[in-house]
């Protein structure tokens, strides 16, 4: 092979694997459309030290703003067994800009749904006192008891003050 | 705002008027300039002779937006009812310029409104009913009794396709003298944009 043949097949190494990269990165994670029974299984599935679940949606700027956030405190917690469920509540219909919205803020690791069916059942079912306003979060235990909600806009700080308030040692079984 | 006094004023927020409660003295006396033709008026003015209907609502958001037909088409059919009825746009415009009181004049002529738009410039209205998404629709029975509260129906996207017309279903309900057979309901939106 000539020297400007190894060049051109290394190069062409170099950008696939580059390409692919970007590609892992961008592609966000697989977002399902679900029903409330569905949400509440990946909610309560045994293995996690505690659940993360956030309700937003692509038109909801405030959702928007602090998803980055949310992502971050995530990333620094998954490891010590944090599941982050998001939950949009888009259409059906916006599934491809959902997508596109989850891989612009790299949430490619996390669990994503668009929720299906009636709006009452399933704010009820996630607080009775939640209005139904996004964004909302909602913090629960290794053993799928809820112990935080937050209507509204949530931080960092108000993440790490309430995982550090957990009950210790709920880790459900995988 | 520190963010502890913003979280309070959202948690404060999303407990709405009990059913049988009456409108909130003081946000019934409240004057709120109209989209319509500039004038001032409360929830006192439009109260009508058999119920009353109050919407909070905005230009903004895109559930608004989404029943804003239904809205308008509700509000001047059952006005003529003898429901009297009213939708309150309590966003700080600051926040979405969308909702200043241009645009929402712009939004009323659209639509073809023939009941008051108005502002509520305090955002004190939306918070003595307990208001906090938008749209969230509160009937008033003619004995003055919340009757229904929630959502207009069950699907913000696509009219042809609503299965449950609570709204509807509530104002016939509360026409007939009859209590409301879904009597509240919750619908995914936009928060209310307090000022």
């Amino acid at each position: 092979m000539s020297g400007r043949a190894w060049a051109a097949a290394v190069f062409s190494i170099v950008f696939s694997s580059a390409a692919a990269a970007e590609q892992n990165k961008l592609a966000g994670p697989s977002v399902s459309v679900a029903d409330l029974g569905t949400i509440r299984a990946a909610v309560e599935a045994p293995g996690a030290t505690a659940v993360l679940v956030n309700v937003w949606a692509t038109w909801c700027e405030p959702c928007r703003e602090e998803l980055p956030e949310i992502l971050r405190f995530y990333r620094a917690h998954r490891a010590a067994g944090l599941r982050l469920i998001l939950i949009s509540a888009d259409d059906e219909s916006e599934r491809a800009e959902v997508t596109k919205f989850l891989a612009s803020v790299e949430a490619g690791d996390a669990r994503a749904f668009i929720k299906r069916g009636d709006d009452t059942a399933f704010v009820n079912a996630f607080d009775p006192s939640w209005s139904g306003a996004l964004p909302a979060s909602f913090l629960y235990d290794g053993r799928g008891k809820k112990q935080r909600f937050w209507p509204g806009s949530i931080t960092a700080q108000d993440l790490e003050k309430a995982l550090r308030a957990l009950p210790k040692n709920q880790k459900g079984n995988p | 705002m520190t963010l502890a006094a913003i979280n309070l004023a959202v948690t404060l927020t999303v407990s709405a008027l009990s059913l049988g409660a009456p409108v909130p003295s003081p946000a019934a006396a409240a004057k709120m300039k109209s989209a319509l033709d500039g004038k001032s008026v409360s929830i006192a003015d439009v109260t009508g002779k058999s119920g009353t209907l109050v919407i909070f609502t905005c230009n903004h958001c895109p559930f608004a937006r989404g029943w804003e037909r239904r809205i308008a088409e509700l509000g001047n059919a059952y006005a003529k009812k003898g429901i009297g009825v009213i939708l309150i746009n309590a966003n700080d415009p600051v926040k979405y310029q969308e909702d200043g009181f241009a645009q929402m004049q712009d939004r009323a002529k659209t639509l073809g409104l023939q009941v008051p738009y108005v502002v509520d410039d305090t955002s004190n209205v939306a918070r003595a009913f307990g208001a906090s998404v938008t749209p969230e629709a509160f009937l008033f029975d003619k004995s003055g009794k919340l009757a229904y509260h929630g959502a207009i129906d069950d699907n913000h996207t696509d009219p042809t396709a609503v299965k449950s017309h609570y709204l509807k279903d509530a104002l016939d309900a509360v026409l007939g003298g009859h209590p409301s057979p879904v009597a509240e309901t919750k619908g995914i939106g936009c928060g209310i944009k307090f000022r």
